[in-house]
């Protein structure tokens, strides 16, 4: 189920003031963001946002395509480096 | 023998049935086309005039999008997830279910057949 136009994108209200802030600013540092479930909005686009994934921020460089998606899509809270080949378990056969 | 959209040539069969063989097009969008073109469902394939045929190519054509195109445009959404690195993109890549269900089991459609581990012990 899609979101209602008339609302608007969700955003954490602190995430605008964050973004304006680092544009004024002029330097390119990462904003770090717990917000997981607010959308990107086009005015985010060219920055640098650390994302939070539970563990520690996940530096996403945000570009235009991302627009729409929320900012959790991009810091995956789940590691799986794929199972070890057990060696002992195939010796004992 | 109609072509239709391409390679597609399903005979004998009515022509909602017979419609429902182009890529792109499934129960729906057969009735929509049989409303457009203005013709009884009983009619088969096979009973259809040289104009009919044009008809419904023409139909097709204008509001569909079929066959190649559709799968293109498929791919090209993929393609566009996984260069982007979301959540939605990894799962694609990895060959494994997007929309958030289970893989503990099942899942078997995405993963493709299940392949023995080696070494496991079975439960006697």
């Amino acid at each position: 189920m899609t979101r209602s136009v008339w609302k608007g994108p969700f955003v954490d209200g602190y995430l605008l003031k964050k973004a304006d802030a680092s544009r004024a600013s002029a330097r390119s540092e990462v904003i770090k963001v717990w917000s997981r479930r607010s959308t990107i909005l086009p005015q985010f686009v060219g920055l640098t946002f650390g994302v939070h994934n539970g563990h520690k921020h996940i530096p996403v460089l945000v570009s235009e395509e991302m627009v729409g998606h929320k900012f959790g899509e991009f810091s995956p809270t789940r590691t799986f480096h794929g199972h070890s080949s057990d060696k002992k378990a195939k010796k004992s056969r | 023998m109609a072509r239709i959209a391409g390679v597609n040539i399903p005979t004998q069969k009515r022509v909602i049935i017979a419609l429902q063989y182009i890529h792109g097009i499934g129960p729906k969008f057969a009735a929509e086309i049989m409303q457009k073109v203005n013709l009884p469902l009983e009619r088969r394939v096979n009973q259809l005039t040289d104009q009919e045929v044009l008809q419904i190519r023409e139909v097709i054509d204008r509001d569909y999008q079929v066959e190649g195109d559709l799968r293109r445009e498929v791919s090209q959404n993929v393609k566009r997830l996984m260069d982007l690195g979301c959540y939605r993109g990894l799962r694609h890549r990895k060959g494994l279910p997007v929309r958030g269900q289970r893989t503990h089991t099942n899942a078997r459609t995405r993963k493709g057949k299940a392949v023995a581990i080696a070494g496991k012990k079975k439960a006697t």
